[in-house]
């Protein structure tokens, strides 16, 4: 594979002037290239390079910035299997921080276009997250950094290469004293082994683990429980019963792909004869989690850790509880736990203190949960953050540090609340691995390009031990690093290509079987064995007596805030992602920004409304930032998010949003109370996508609970009356061939967003830019609509994927006065781009409003890179022009044509749209829905099944499966 | 005048006053067109060819830069240049109406307001056919709407009501242009006849088409004129009919509703009459028409203002009525939204403008006052530009599903291109009164009292 990769990489030329071959270009080449212009000089070469890669002009104009490569060479053995225009896949691993995912990347000619899941990588089983959707963007991103640069000005790596070779040598000769490596939380057999040599090599070395979104409380509070440092891995789908303490574990947290997989096996219903787990939430803010439970309660971030006690002591975890549990909620809550021993599972999440996920372990362990519905692995490879950045910069200041190797890290900007810039001046040399020349790279002497892990080989293990290989796909666009090849040569001093530093650490040769299997299939199954672990009982209570909590009573003169990863940026790192910058908040529905979020309630009683510009002051800290109310956040609490208000990154991250970091009082603190809260007057527009909650009444999503369901399973039928449907026209009868057509549950939709960004990379949707998606232009051809139901102080937040519905009768066609968009004989709504004349009849005759117009010329201004990342089986679109979803019907030809040649019929699930691919949920099932055997027909005879404005007799082709919860009736007296 | 008696019907009633004769009529008229340049008109005519230039440089923008410097936005596919385009259909109804159904009728008064109700009507239809080449997407491919004969056998869509505007305002400018042009023929002929210059005797002459005013011409002139006016009445009814079909047919809530076709075409003559009667009274000013277009005149067309203004409030109450009486959620719910949503001042505007503001022509002495017909004339022009408005605007912000409501916020180049368009409108009309006979002189010396073969002669002694 590693052949055909460079194979692959030959047929791109460094601009269009080498294609030209002009003198002057010659002259650049011979200046800069030298070992590759007597290549070019041989006309046999040239012409044969010429010949053969006319057809790939479309890649002409990339190279400008590339590494020298040995030799230019044409497909004169063009690499085996490959055929122009069929794309290949090439199975890798997609890492964040710990998690690992195995993926499958798909590559047109040599030029990775989009990552799905591997469908045999254990974590992933074929799902992705919109992070691993998104990623691919960021190899294509022009504003990364190119090239190693010294104090800002621009150097090389032979440079930086002399100049390491030599610390090295002091620093192993002194065992490491003034070194100190910064890097994230990891789970990788190299890096790992490397970690060990630097470790036994030099022991006076430091390396510091920082997440800026830490998990650090959990593994703290799990090291003092069990005694071992291990993770914990949650079974959702064999939970019957969930208490989420404030953990989004649904939402943009790593590692949500097995939870959105697992807790919608455990929710999704045949008929109202089957059974459902139940969710319990209690959080601060309004997580896609809390949208999802059946029970939800507000509380602050004390009343959380209160609670976690409460419920320690009504199970009799921990006795000292001595407040008395008052509330019938409670009660509710703990009946149901003790009903479900075995089957049930509390998880926490990350703002919790250690000794809440400590609380967690051993209720779980009471409830018989360990080793049922939670696992607990001590993988060997993963190193883990264990304590705060904050000791690394007391040892910078302190002077101790003289040289710091800064691993893919921020710190400049996500450490900022403990200045440390101010910090880094005291380090007389700073080296800093990363992809964007951002805040910390302007901070550092030496900063070194990171390649992107499509161009990088590596390794990682997920947490239940399977074992992954991170294979390139393509070469580095740019003069960059990889992190292994990077790490291993701070360590040894050696340069060492990645490749061989992993193939080292696999133990593997080239023609070796084995590793070539392991290539293929992505992963090698995990040997590793749950480990039984037992709660200290001692150790706890020794924990829970060390921290004291109370629920505190914040108020509009000194309220609480609550600081979050963003559900699009997570800490920041995405933040020059067009797709995910863009890309609404589930929740909150605004894109390019992030805001100060509160209820209703706390926003009237501060005189304060959307877009009003606040100023938070905390231990003398402040914090400027727009308001967005949010129904449902707990009462006089402010929820921040993270990532947003960058300065040096890029041209998509700078200026959007607000810095969060600045103000958190210290880093891996998420929560800080005594906040006042000032109005300045001014007002800062947001884009928010979406500026109606309320379904006003409408059937729109349709809901019930399991008891209303069984008693009337057919209400979802039921829900819309209507005269008897009669056509205008003769109605074709669509009953032989193919016939596509889609369902979504929305049992089971989390409303995680990755279903919006796959659809992004795969259809080549445009990103816009905030002013155009304020003005309501935004392009995504699926969309997730959020309603806000019940209490407007605690409501029920509800979400709907919503495409092209591929009306069988569909308004859009008959307004057309060009017949631009038609239906095809296999119930596909078309759109004919090259006729289409841009009368927007047909978005205005929407009843969905799920077609987009390009307004202005959004692809134009494309960078070239950026055009590299387009799906070449789908039509890049004009200024002008409608577009809207198409059920990825590139995807359904490719499947068709496959077909055909082999003589037989597309099988079920053989295609899959780019929605329902990612969708970690298995919300989204598509297929023939004349085949009565194929998952989509079977699902639509579901009683759950319900068409969207079906009294408009447009028959849509897409259906919903009404959305199903699942109260504890005990509850029910409950206010 | 005399007596106070309304007048039309009657032929004992004067219509042109003045003791006018046929070359007096002849004189008054055609030196309007053949004396010097006045500098009130130079100086109109620089405003509106200015206003005229911000519609081409925003159009040429437009062109070049794509829909998106408007501010429409995904729910308001549609946005000021649809309610532009509508706005002047509509206005371009009474020239017809005037020309062609007062013709049939035999209402004598309209002689005098003929021509340039007519001449207004070709200038809107220019207007209003402006705005469906400019709104789409990709002008350069405006072309597929023609139904061209092709290799690859594509058509357009016959189902669309789009295509049936095409079609219908297409037929109304070119039948439209025909009636005007052969009612001037006869006046162009007198022109000739007076032309000083060789070349304007020339160039009226291709025009006149060799008129020379012989029994058999007007015989055959005559009947033409019928045949014209009777082709041209149903298209009265038919334009603006094909045009509410846009909206009637879709099927979002406020615009799926089968009142549209009537209520448009009421609307489309209240409106035009409005404007027909604020070009009348700035040009009986300055040209000292006063005997020619009388106050009888004026009162007809404030009656007939009155009635058509009754009839859109009419239609506007019944839509409410049906939306409820239909028992639609959605319908309901977007009439509601109108009276009191986020559109409110925009709906309200119309309806004062449209309903309450003309109640004051139920009184005779106001029908009567040229300051007040002036002032509601222009009121009726902004509250029927706010019907498009609002039946555009509203129904398409909040259609079924809440998750895609949006608001509609014009951006500068919306405003350009209307208010362009009015300069577009008023540099036609002026070079129109500038070169051509503003009213039909021929026409006129027919309803004056010398023309009637029974007449007594006691006209002179007024």
């Amino acid at each position: 594979m590693r052949e055909n990769m460079k194979e692959n990489q030959k047929q791109y030329w460094r601009s269009l002037d080498e294609r030209a071959d002009t003198p002057e270009f010659r002259e650049i080449v011979e200046r800069e290239f030298p070992e590759g212009a007597s290549e070019l000089k041989n006309p046999v070469t040239r012409r044969n390079f010429l010949g053969l890669m006319g057809a790939s002009i479309a890649f002409a104009g990339l190279a400008s910035c590339r590494r020298p490569v040995e030799k230019i060479v044409p497909f004169v053995k063009a690499p085996e299997n490959m055929i122009p225009g069929v794309p290949k896949y090439y199975a890798t691993t997609f890492t964040q921080g710990r998690h690992a995912l195995g993926v499958l990347v798909e590559s047109h000619e040599g030029r990775p276009t989009k990552i799905e899941g591997n469908p045999e990588h254990p974590e992933s089983l074929g799902k992705t997250n919109i992070f691993t959707q998104a990623d691919v963007l960021n190899m294509y991103d022009p504003d990364r950094a190119q090239e190693v640069s010294l104090d800002g000005v621009q150097s090389t790596w032979q440079a930086f290469g002399s100049f390491w070779k030599e610390q090295h040598a002091a620093f192993k000769k002194d065992k490491g004293r003034g070194l100190a490596i910064l890097s994230g939380e990891f789970a990788s057999p190299s890096l790992k082994k490397l970690y060990d040599q630097l470790k036994k090599e030099m022991p006076l070395a430091a390396w510091h683990v920082n997440e800026p979104v830490s998990e650090m409380n959990m593994h703290k509070g799990l090291k003092a429980a069990t005694g071992k440092s291990v993770q914990a891995y949650p079974h959702y789908e064999k939970a019957r019963v969930v208490l989420s303490i404030d953990h989004d574990f649904l939402g943009a947290t790593p590692g949500n792909v097995s939870a959105n997989r697992g807790f919608a096996e455990g929710r999704r219903t045949e008929d109202e004869h089957d059974t459902m787990n139940r969710l319990y939430m209690v959080e601060t803010s309004f997580s896609v989690t809390g949208g999802m439970a059946d029970h939800r309660k507000r509380l602050t971030q004390g009343g959380l850790e209160v609670f976690t006690r409460q419920l320690a002591a009504a199970l009799g975890v921990i006795d000292d509880g001595a407040e008395a549990v008052e509330s019938k909620w409670m009660h509710a809550l703990v009946n149901d736990l003790k009903k479900n021993k075995g089957a049930s599972l509390v998880v926490a999440g990350l703002r919790q203190g250690a000794a809440t996920h400590a609380l967690v372990f051993a209720i779980n362990e009471v409830l018989g949960n360990n080793g049922v519905t939670v696992d607990y692995y001590d993988n060997p490879d993963v190193v883990l953050q264990s304590e705060s950045i904050q000791a690394l910069a007391d040892k910078m200041k302190a002077g101790e540090v003289k040289t710091l190797v800064i691993l893919d890290r921020n710190p400049v900007y996500t450490a900022s609340s403990i200045d440390f810039a101010g910090a880094l001046g005291k380090v007389e040399h700073v080296i800093a691995l990363s992809s964007y020349w951002d805040e910390t790279g302007h901070a550092a002497n030496w900063h070194i390009p990171m390649s992107h892990f499509l161009e990088s080989w590596g390794d990682a293990t997920d947490v239940r031990g399977n074992r992954s290989v991170i294979q390139p796909l393509i070469q580095p666009l740019y003069n960059t690093v990889s992190m292994t090849a990077f790490v291993n040569f701070i360590v040894t001093g050696n340069e060492v290509k990645d490749s061989d530093v992993v193939k080292q650490t696999w133990g593997a040769k080239d023609n070796d079987k084995n590793w070539r299997r392991i290539l293929y299939k992505g992963y090698s199954a995990s040997t590793l064995k749950p480990v039984k672990v037992r709660a200290r009982s001692g150790a706890i209570a020794g924990l829970v007596k060390a921290s004291s909590v109370s629920a505190g009573k914040p108020s509009t003169s000194a309220m609480d805030v609550v600081i979050q990863p963003s559900s699009s940026l997570y800490d920041g790192r995405y933040a020059n992602n067009g797709w995910l910058m863009e890309v609404p908040d589930p929740v909150t529905h605004l894109s390019w920004d992030n805001a100060a979020l509160m209820s209703t309630a706390t926003a009237e009683k501060l005189g304060v409304g959307n877009e009003d510009v606040i100023t938070l002051s905390a231990g003398g800290k402040e914090l400027e930032i727009a308001v967005s109310v949010l129904p449902g956040v707990a009462d006089n609490v402010i929820a921040l998010e993270l990532g947003y208000g960058r300065q040096k990154v890029g041209r998509i991250a700078n200026g959007s949003g607000f810095d969060v970091y600045g103000f958190m009082s210290a880093p891996e603190v998420y929560s800080l109370s005594g906040v006042s809260v000032s109005k300045t007057g001014r007002s800062y527009p947001l884009a928010n996508t979406q500026d109606h909650n309320s379904m006003e009444g409408r059937p729109i999503i349709l809901e019930a609970d399991l008891e209303e369901y069984r008693k009337e399973p057919e209400f979802a039928k039921e829900a819309v009356e209507h005269p008897p449907l009669v056509s205008l026209w003769d109605e074709r009868k669509y009953d032989h061939g193919y016939q596509w057509g889609m369902t979504i549950d929305l049992s089971t939709c989390s409303g995680c967003n990755t279903c919006v960004v796959a659809c992004q990379a795969e259809n080549n949707i445009p990103i816009i830019g905030k002013e155009e998606v304020k003005k309501g232009r935004e392009m995504h051809w699926i969309r997730l609509d959020r309603y806000f139901k019940g209490d407007p102080d605690n409501p029920d937040m509800l979400f709907q994927p919503l495409g092209c519905q591929h009306c069988e009768n569909a308004p859009c066609e008959q307004v057309c006065p060009v017949q631009a968009t038609l239906h095809d004989e296999e119930g596909l709504n078309v759109m004919t781009y090259n006729r289409c004349v841009g009368t927007r009849y047909c978005a205005n005759n929407c009843p969905y409003k799920v077609r987009r117009f390009n307004f202005f010329n959004f692809t134009n201004s494309y960078p070239e890179t950026i055009k590299m990342v387009q799906n070449p089986d789908v039509t890049v679109r004009f200024r002008g022009v409608m577009e809207k979803c198409t059920y990825c019907t590139q995807r359904i030809q490719e499947a068709k044509i496959n077909a055909k040649n082999e003589g037989r019929i597309v099988a079920d699930g053989e295609i899959q749209t780019a929605c329902q691919q990612a969708c970690p949920a298995d919300s989204i099932v598509f297929g023939n829905i004349l085949d009565p055997e194929s998952r989509v027909a079977k699902l639509k005879k579901q009683n759950r099944e319900y068409k969207l404005l079906v009294e408009l007799n447009i028959k849509p082709r897409t259906s919903f499966l009404a959305r199903i919860k699942n109260p504890n009736p005990e509850m029910e007296t409950v206010a | 005048m005399s007596k106070e008696v309304d007048a039309g019907y009657d032929y004992q009633v004067p219509l042109i006053t003045g003791n006018q004769t046929f070359s007096s009529i002849t004189d008054k008229i055609s030196s309007i067109v053949e004396s010097k340049t006045s500098k009130e008109w130079a100086l109109l005519f620089g405003l509106a060819s200015s206003l005229m230039m911000v519609l081409l440089g925003s159009i040429g923008y437009l062109i070049w830069e794509g829909i998106g410097i408007w501010g429409v936005n995904n729910p308001v596919g549609w946005g000021w240049a649809i309610v532009n385009f509508v706005f002047w259909v509509g206005i371009g109804h009474a020239g017809t109406l005037i020309s062609a159904v007062l013709f049939l009728f035999r209402q004598k008064w309209r002689t005098s307001i003929n021509r340039f109700a007519e001449a207004m009507t070709i200038f809107a239809v220019i207007c209003a056919l402006v705005f469906p080449g400019i709104h789409v997407g990709r002008v350069w491919a405006v072309y597929y709407f023609f139904p061209i004969p092709n290799q690859m056998d594509m058509w357009p869509n016959f189902r669309s009501p789009l295509l049936w505007d095409f079609f219908a305002v297409g037929t109304y400018f070119t039948v439209s242009l025909l009636f005007w042009y052969t009612g001037l023929v006869p006046d162009l002929a007198t022109l000739r006849d007076r032309a000083k210059t060789a070349i304007r005797k020339k160039v009226l002459a291709i025009f006149a088409l060799g008129w020379r005013g012989g029994n058999k011409q007007w015989k055959h002139y005559e009947l033409a004129y019928l045949l014209l006016a009777g082709l041209s009445t149903p298209l009265v009814l038919s334009v603006h009919s094909v045009v509410s079909t846009d909206f009637a047919t879709a099927v979002i809530p406020g615009w799926h509703t089968t009142i549209f076709p009537p209520y448009f075409v009421a609307g489309a003559i209240f409106s035009g009459f409005a404007m027909v009667m604020t070009l009348a009274l700035i040009a009986r000013r300055i040209y000292h028409l006063e005997h020619i277009l009388t106050l009888t005149h004026l009162d007809n067309m404030n009656k007939i203002i009155l009635t058509t203004g009754m009839m859109v409030g009419y239609a506007y109450s019944m839509e409410f009525f049906i939306a409820w009486y239909s028992g639609n959620p959605y319908e309901s719910f977007i009439f509601v939204q109108r009276a009191f949503g986020q559109y409110a001042w925009a709906y309200w505007t119309m309806i004062t403008c449209n309903v309450f503001i003309p109640q004051i022509f139920w009184s005779r002495k106001m029908r009567r006052s040229i300051p007040v017909m002036f002032v509601v004339s222009i009121f009726v022009n902004i509250g029927m530009w706010f019907e498009r408005f609002v039946i555009i605007a509203t129904s398409l912000s909040q259609d079924f599903l809440p998750s895609s409501w949006d608001y509609f916020s014009p951006t500068i180049w919306d405003v350009s291109l209307l208010v362009g368009s009015f300069g577009l409108f008023f540099t036609l009309f002026l070079l129109f009164i500038r070169h051509l006979p503003m009213v039909a002189m021929a026409e006129i010396k027919g309803v004056l009292p010398q023309a009637d073969p029974h007449h007594a002669h006691e006209g002179e002694t007024h």
